[in-house]
């Protein structure tokens, strides 16, 4: 009886063993929050637009078709890596990508689009990083993924690589 | 000797220490002119996650977001939010994770209870094993 239950802190240590092995091997990054605004409404926000002369109100916006969000900043080097792939969501999927600028200067911002190309349908400022705090984004590039009743359905942190912009692609799909 | 000269640069680690726990980054500019509210700030700022760091609170982190959190929680006290309404307007952008001490829930009844639990358990376990080695 009593050898028996020597056995127990073995397989209580073989339990903890193989839970870190889980954690340890599948693809997860550590970092990456998860965001609290999944399936709930986009925040109300409204703003300066950069290319028009009319303000900027998410409620126009958000809430008739999907709509990629995407956070950037021209002084943000991931934002360039990620940009020839948020062009390629406009040019190949034709969705309406919004682009909020983050704190940044409007000036550099044109040159900025003038030199990579334009992929949004309209640019939001984000003069004092108020409306990133209101979308819970902590480090900018941040994409949003929002369905056709302005719902949020996915959240990715850092620029969109190869793997993450087919991941996004088939999601649109799905989504309504 | 050597023992007095490890005791001296001891005694200086612990110093060094116990100041180091004093820093924080709250800049002139940011601070409220009214006490009770920069006191309040500055506490609720202790409990609030910094985002980019994770293991800091706003209060002592330089990252630019932790900035704009401690300026937001500053015009929200301004504003006459209440305590608890501030760390909701956090954890309803941010989740639960924002806040440095995870909250007392249903998912995280098992994080606050087990080690009591373990604590029960080990003390039992000494116990039992005192009894038995008294019988010898």
């Amino acid at each position: 009886m009593k050898k028996q239950l020597i056995i127990i802190p073995f397989i209580f240590f073989l339990l903890i063993l193989s839970i870190f092995l889980h954690l340890l091997t599948t693809e997860r990054d550590p970092y990456e929050i998860p965001s609290n605004l999944l399936n709930k409404n986009v925040p109300k926000f409204e703003t300066e637009s950069l290319l028009k002369n009319e303000r900027f109100i998410s409620s126009k916006e958000f809430g008739n078709e999907k709509i990629l969000v995407n956070f950037f900043a021209t002084w943000c080097k991931p934002c360039r890596d990620e940009h020839e792939y948020i062009q390629r969501f406009a040019d190949e999927q034709g969705i309406k990508i919004i682009g909020i600028n983050y704190k940044d200067n409007p000036k550099k911002t044109v040159d900025w689009l003038n030199n990579l190309g334009n992929p949004y349908s309209n640019i939001p400022l984000d003069k004092d990083g108020k409306i990133a705090i209101d979308w819970g984004v902590y480090g900018i590039p941040e994409t949003f993924v929002v369905n056709s009743k302005g719902i949020i359905k996915y959240r990715h942190v850092g620029p969109i690589t190869h793997k993450e912009y087919k991941k996004i692609n088939l999601l649109i799909e799905k989504i309504k | 000797m050597i023992i007095k000269r490890t005791f001296i640069i001891f005694g200086l680690i612990c110093l060094i220490q116990f100041f180091s726990g004093y820093t924080f980054a709250v800049e002139p500019d940011e601070i409220l002119e009214n006490q009770q509210m920069e006191l309040r700030a500055r506490d609720i700022s202790k409990n609030i996650r910094c985002m980019i760091c994770q293991n800091q609170s706003i209060d002592e982190s330089d990252a630019p977001l932790a900035k704009d959190l401690r300026i937001l929680v500053r015009d929200l006290i301004k504003e006459g939010y209440q305590d608890k309404e501030i760390y909701n307007y956090l954890t309803d952008r941010y989740g639960d994770f924002i806040l440095l001490k995870p909250p007392l829930k249903t998912s995280t009844y098992a994080l606050w209870i087990l080690p009591i639990i373990f604590l029960i358990i080990g003390i039992f376990i000494i116990y039992i094993h005192q009894k038995r080695s008294e019988k010898t």
